[in-house]
């Protein structure tokens, strides 16, 4: 059975009540399983200790968040601390901490061999960097996850289907040949973090280990999963991992206010059945899922709900309860969905369709040239 | 951006008497195109590795030899760029001429050397992303006062301005692009619209 982590500390990593990196997404998820029927039993994970943070970030930066968690009235610009984007509020360093911890506990399970399949309800923080908190994310609790498994000897491929470029991961594994890393992202021509393209490949012995590809705005759900497949298949059977590590952001759905790509429940299905296919062709069915991005709370709760009943097995249930429905219907705003999945054509037709797809394979074949010379 | 900031510094040069043969393999061990010539100390010439290639070439109605001398294949006079001009007036000046490279001289000292690529280096550099950001793409009336209002909104936000780029596009106003450091470009780009200002990117169906 798979191992799902949560722990209700990682709701203090929250920033302002308007702010989208909200955590009643998760708390909309559990409800939902609860009210649905659907069995469900949490792991409560330890938080990293400072050590643990350290594999990772610096110490300097590790000193201005404790600091700047213990007065959040004075930023510290230069780590992007106290920014726009990352608000800081007293006591949010636990909550990260806490976050860090559980992702970490993922991976120690599946080095242990105590777990195969893991989905931590939280964490998926793949901006933040050594020393720069940056896109609402602390600490990078996927790199500490990963550097745990490096330091094994093991092997790690990183998936990341946010919409946003998984550019922490890469930057921190950016010359490290053990860990493979593929994002998914629309192109940072238009999309925060502005990087993500073909041609950054890794450095010194981590070249050829670093793969994006970068997607156009308005990009659709069947190009997206055709895209995926030419890339992840070959590079997963080059590079064999022993552990895959997915970052399923949720907000490349059409309703995210916060980017442009046209992705469905449906498409998110399928990409979830890829997910768990590659697992088990590639890693030996090793698999450590976290959260990530996903900004609509209409969408998103419906999106990590499709992900657990898809990793466990059980059917997709069509009907939302109304219980649920009900008592989240400030969040789930004026006019609230009714089924788990997406209605048919939800969006309309986009008239540039055949221009972005074939960009998109595109993108796609670039990088596949590029890496070709190198995995020899 | 000026000449001097990106320029390579002590160039690798050539005296008018090395010969062809010489110059060729010079430029290959330094994986080089071209060689400034100098003759005591001051800039006589210029040969490229075109010129040496077309000189010798058996093509050419008479061929020099690999013991010719660079003195005799150089072109001179060689334009030469200051360490003090803007990159634009050099890159003008190269695409006027059509050539690849500029010695850069102080008084009538050689003391750099760039290429087309080193220009290009710096088209990345103004243009690249160097920070996590998001892209704001804007259209402003080309008027006194109009990027103070933009600017002024975006401080008004907390939002710290990585980079901007401007250009003038067909209808004769400024396009803008600006790099900021928020991931929440749509939700600023509405708070701007709702402010008057005219958004091209991210894309939105309307603000009001």
């Amino acid at each position: 059975m798979p191992v799902v982590l949560y722990h209700p500390e990682y709701g203090a990593y929250a920033f302002d009540a308007d702010h989208p990196f909200s955590p009643l997404r998760i708390e909309m998820v559990l409800d939902l399983l609860h009210e649905a029927g659907v069995p469900v039993e949490l792991v409560a994970p330890e938080s990293a200790t400072q050590d643990e943070l350290a594999t990772v970030h610096d110490s300097a930066y590790l000193g201005a968040v404790a600091d700047v968690s213990r007065s959040p009235a004075d930023p510290r610009f230069e780590y992007g601390l106290g920014t726009q984007d990352n608000p800081m509020k007293a006591g949010m360093d636990l909550g990260a901490a806490r976050i860090a911890g559980g992702t970490l506990t993922g991976a120690r399970m599946i080095a242990e061999g105590k777990a195969s399949k893991v989905l931590q309800m939280g964490g998926g923080l793949h901006h933040a960097r050594a020393a720069l908190a940056s896109g609402f994310c602390l600490f990078n609790d996927l790199a500490i996850a990963i550097r745990d498994l490096t330091s094994r000897g093991l092997h790690v491929a990183y998936l990341d289907v946010d919409v946003h470029h998984g550019d922490g991961v890469q930057s921190i594994f950016f010359d490290d040949d053990h860990v493979l890393t593929l994002s998914l992202h629309e192109s940072g021509e238009y999309l925060f973090p502005g990087s993500g393209w073909t041609h950054e490949l890794g450095r010194g012995m981590g070249r050829g280990f670093k793969l994006n590809v970068p997607l156009e705005p308005f990009t659709e759900g069947d190009n997206y999963l055709e895209v995926l497949d030419m890339v992840a298949q070959p590079a997963l059977e080059y590079f064999r991992p022993d552990v895959l590590v997915v970052q399923a952001g949720a907000d490349a759905h059409f309703a995210d206010p916060l980017a442009d790509l046209l992705l469905t429940t449906q498409t998110y299905e399928a990409l979830f059945r890829r997910i768990l296919t590659y697992a088990d062709r590639f890693s030996a069915g090793r698999l450590l899922l976290t959260l990530g991005g996903g900004y609509s709370l209409e969408a998103t709760p419906r999106i990590w709900t499709i992900l657990y009943l898809v990793l466990f097995g059980y059917p997709i249930f069509e009907n939302l309860p109304a219980a649920w429905i009900e008592r989240w219907r400030k969040e789930l705003g004026p006019d609230p969905p009714r089924t788990l999945h997406d209605p048919p054509h939800p969006y309309e037709t986009i008239p540039r369709r055949e221009e972005i797809n074939r960009h998109n394979r595109l993108m796609a074949q670039r990088l596949l040239d590029a890496v070709s010379m190198l995995w020899l | 951006m000026l000449v001097r900031e990106i320029m390579h510094r002590n160039p690798i040069t050539a005296s008018p008497d090395l010969s062809l043969q010489d110059a060729y393999r010079l430029m290959n061990d330094r994986n080089i195109r071209h060689l400034p010539v100098l003759r005591e100390g001051r800039l006589v010439g210029l040969v490229t590795d075109r010129d040496l290639r077309l000189a010798t070439s058996s093509l050419a109605t008479r061929p020099f030899p690999p013991s010719a001398t660079v003195g005799e294949v150089m072109k001179s006079p060689v334009t030469t760029a200051d360490p003090l001009d803007p990159v634009e007036v050099a890159a003008h000046t190269m695409r006027e001429l059509k050539i690849g490279c500029m010695p850069v001289l102080e008084e009538d000292a050689l003391v750099g050397i760039f290429t087309g690529i080193d220009l290009l280096d710096a088209m990345i550099r103004l243009t690249g992303v160097h920070r996590p950001s998001g892209r704001l793409e804007v259209s402003l009336a080309d008027r006194p006062g109009e990027l103070a209002r933009l600017t002024g909104l975006l401080s008004e936000r907390d939002v710290n301005i990585q980079s901007i780029l401007s250009y003038p596009d067909e209808s004769g106003n400024l396009r803008l692009v600006l790099r900021v450091a928020s991931i929440e470009t749509r939700p600023l780009a509405e708070a701007l619209c709702k402010a008057g200002i005219t958004i091209v990117w991210p894309q939105q169906r309307s603000c009001r």
